[in-house]
């Protein structure tokens, strides 16, 4: 055999390697399910559709395994899955967690290569009609059985609608609350916050409260405390109700025009306030999110907006802490955040009847009462929120901090603007209420985040 | 027509000299379907734009280009993209043949220092982000702290529109300099002694040697390097995605993070396609003109 001869074996070796090695399958592979027959329309869907996928996703004992792509904390949201397993045997939910604050990039760069991986996923209410146009979900309207829809808040499920069919299913209700530190406000001598909303308190008595509840602890002339903090910092969610308190709109009725809305002169005057937290008063820690959760936590801020349901963190922390309402701007109007998550069923999923029933399970009846009762959220079922608002055991702490949030979404609650563009509208907002968190002007970050919001929302034009 | 033993000698040749091809062959397949097509997939995605209303794309042919050079935000990115290049990369490689200066010399225990120098290659570059933005952290950062104890003033760093993109520099320096390093070090490596010493001889001085003898021996590893952190320079995207998302205030949204941005957060994938295609042409250009005046004349 000559030189020549071993060259070419050696050759033809390694592109065979090569190709095997890229093959695209391998006996390994769980073979994929057979597709489901689409349903040509929505209203075809309960008649054809459903018949045609129960035929393909469960074939006698066979167990359907579907995906669900969640930011839900897995000890929270792992009590449902269970409980639906054990009563769904031919049903099993592989649950892939994503951070909440890499999730909304996961959905685009997963949903919008138009993967058939997912099954069903978390759907926030702002995403409600650009994940619908732009084909990530499908109404689960016309897959809902009879009479489940009504058992949601009626302002839930017109949030979490488009074009008049409800595209997701409400996982809970949201609302926000002020935690505060009873021991800081001791060791400074300032009385304990009321949890009673006829005792609500301003943004200006918080201002003036957390520059006493601004200090050094180490002698090196930096603050070690601060008095206020926000969650979710320079999200629209804690921070548009600044602007709604003082009356602003901070999108067009269509929800296509940033200009002259986002940069209004109470838009800006909302900004102006965000910005004195940081760079006027310096009562606010220049942090991001979920830092600001650990700065509560260890004692760093004395004060903190936050959902009731971080009470069981907060109080396996071992902080003492207190809860009060959601403040507003003095003479002007009380606005307090709502609107929160749902479950949706991936459109290109060819398992919908199994990830449906998941989705009922999960946000009614027994499975809506677990997720209620581990994550500590208000609950999305009008029965429930009603029960909350009349129980005067929902007087005590720290199960007060649910009645707020139930009375809040009642009577205070206001809804970020619609628009199929809002997920794009809401990141640029948060860069430049980032930017004004580290001392840009406020109008002039606004003009420039107005500019750029009129191209992203263009393209729905 | 050839026959016989010159037709047989004729196809050995030809086998002989296909060989290396051959060889070859697998490394361009991977070249091909890694770097060629999606260079084309890029350049075609560029040409459509999403339509929500209808559904699908529309073909827009160099609509999404010119949107992109009448958008201002593209502009500032491309102006911080050319500023953080203009600075990282000359930086890079004058310290990393400083160092290579260095660890060539003849000490005692000297491959410990070179491999302390190779510590930042093995961090992962998340890693090395989180690390930096944990010590540079403004309210409870280590350096701050060491700054207030000597007396000095907090710094913002990369909070601030001013410092935000130093600090970009600083990380890509941290990590890229020893990488490059070890290339430059291994050509000096290969610098013959003996010229050196018949230098010496006639009377030239450690300035004379470096400019006269090093740095023109060095051209080739100098080319590597030079081609190498521009292409990953202008690249560069973990630091600014991690760190400050391309702000503050805009201060540091290069192209790749302005072309991240616009694919998985505004989902534009047209524009995203097009403003890579625009980094992909201007690094191409540099780099040409690099090789034009970098060649080696040996």
């Amino acid at each position: 055999m000559n030189r020549n001869t071993i060259a070419w074996a050696v050759v033809s070796c390694m592109l065979v390697v090569m190709l095997a090695a890229c093959s695209g399958s391998n006996g390994n592979n769980t073979p994929e399910p057979a597709a489901a027959t689409q349903p040509s329309s929505p209203d075809d869907a309960s008649a054809s559709g459903s018949a045609a996928e129960s035929a393909s996703e469960n074939t006698g004992n066979e167990v359907v395994e579907i995906n669900f792509l969640s930011a839900k904390v897995e000890e929270q949201i792992m009590p449902v899955i269970q409980a639906f397993e054990a009563d769904n045997p031919d049903i099993k939910i592989n649950y892939e967690f994503t951070p909440f604050a890499n999730y909304f990039e996961k959905v685009e760069v997963v949903m919008g290569a138009q993967s058939s991986d997912v099954d069903v996923l978390d759907v926030d209410i702002t995403a409600t009609s650009s994940y619908v146009i732009r084909g990530f979900v499908e109404p689960i309207e016309d897959y809902l059985s009879p009479g489940v829809k009504e058992q949601w808040v009626p302002k839930l499920v017109e949030g979490h609608s488009y074009d008049g069919k409800l595209v997701s299913a409400p996982l809970h209700n949201g609302s926000q609350v002020l935690y505060y530190n009873k021991a800081l406000f001791d060791e400074r001598g300032i009385p304990h916050l009321s949890p009673n909303v006829e005792d609500r308190i301003t943004w200006e008595q918080l201002v003036e409260m957390a520059k006493q509840l601004t200090y050094d602890t180490n002698g090196d002339g930096r603050p070690d405390v601060f008095g206020f903090s926000f969650d979710q910092i320079s999200r629209a969610y804690q921070t548009l109700p600044l602007a709604f308190s003082l009356g602003a709109q901070p999108i067009s009725d269509d929800g296509l025009t940033a200009s002259g809305f986002t940069n209004s002169p109470k838009m800006a005057e909302a900004a102006q306030f965000y910005y004195d937290l940081f760079n006027t008063w310096e009562i606010s820690p220049k942090i991001g999110f979920p830092e600001s959760r650990e700065y509560f936590n260890t004692g760093k801020v004395a004060m903190f907006i936050a959902s009731p349901q971080l009470v069981i963190p907060f109080t396996n922390a071992g902080v003492d802490f207190g809860i009060a309402p959601f403040p507003y701007f003095e003479g002007q109007t009380i606005a307090t955040p709502t609107g929160a998550w749902a479950l949706g069923l991936a459109k290109n999923s060819t398992k919908k009847e199994a990830g449906i029933r998941f989705i009922e399970y999960a946000t009614t009846g027994k499975g809506s009462q677990i997720w209620i009762e581990s994550s500590n959220n208000l609950s999305a079922l009008v029965a429930e929120v009603d029960r909350i608002i009349d129980d005067p055991a929902y007087d005590e702490f720290p199960a007060v901090a649910l009645k707020l949030s139930a009375y809040e979404s009642r009577n205070t609650a206001v809804n970020r603007p619609p628009s199929p563009g809002f997920l794009e509208w809401e990141s640029r907002f948060t860069r430049a209420y980032e930017d004004i968190k580290n001392g840009a002007d406020p109008k002039t970050a606004l003009d420039e985040a107005a500019a750029e919001m009129d191209r992203l929302l263009g393209r729905y034009k | 027509m050839r026959t016989g033993k010159l037709a047989k000698s004729g196809r050995g040749s030809w086998r002989a000299s296909s060989i290396p091809f051959l060889f070859l062959f697998p490394a361009f397949i991977g070249l091909f379907v890694f770097k060629f097509v999606p260079i084309v997939v890029s350049f075609t995605e560029s040409m459509y734009r999403a339509s929500f209303r209808i559904g699908g794309k529309q073909f827009v042919g160099f609509g999404n280009y010119a949107d992109l050079f009448a958008d201002p935000v593209f502009w500032n990115s491309m102006r911080v993209t050319l500023l953080l290049n203009a600075i990282l990369n000359p930086l890079q490689i004058v310290l990393a043949f400083l160092l290579a200066l260095m660890l060539n010399l003849k000490l005692k225990k000297i491959g410990l220092f070179r491999a302390i120098h190779i510590i930042p290659i093995s961090v992962s570059a998340p890693i090395a982000v989180i690390m930096w933005s944990v010590m540079l952290n403004q309210e409870q950062g280590i350096v701050n702290s060491l700054l207030t104890w000597i007396g000095l003033e907090a710094q913002p760093f990369y909070a601030s529109a001013g410092q935000a993109l130093w600090v970009i520099v600083l990380i890509a320096c941290w990590k890229g300099v020893g990488y490059l390093c070890i290339f430059l070090l291994a050509g000096l490596q290969e610098v013959p002694e003996t010229l050196y010493e018949s230098s010496s001889i006639d009377g030239a001085n450690k300035w004379i040697q470096l400019t006269r003898i090093t740095l023109p021996m060095m051209k080739r590893p100098l080319i590597f390097v030079t081609v190498t952190a521009t292409a990953a320079n202008f690249l560069l995207f973990a630091p600014v995605y991690l760190l400050t998302q391309g702000g503050p205030q805009g201060s540091t949204n290069t192209l790749m993070n302005e072309s991240y941005f616009s694919a998985f957060v505004y989902a534009d994938m047209g524009r995203a396609s097009s403003i890579v295609v625009v980094l992909l042409a201007v690094t191409l250009c540099i780099i040409a003109v690099q090789f034009r005046f970098l060649r080696a004349e040996h």
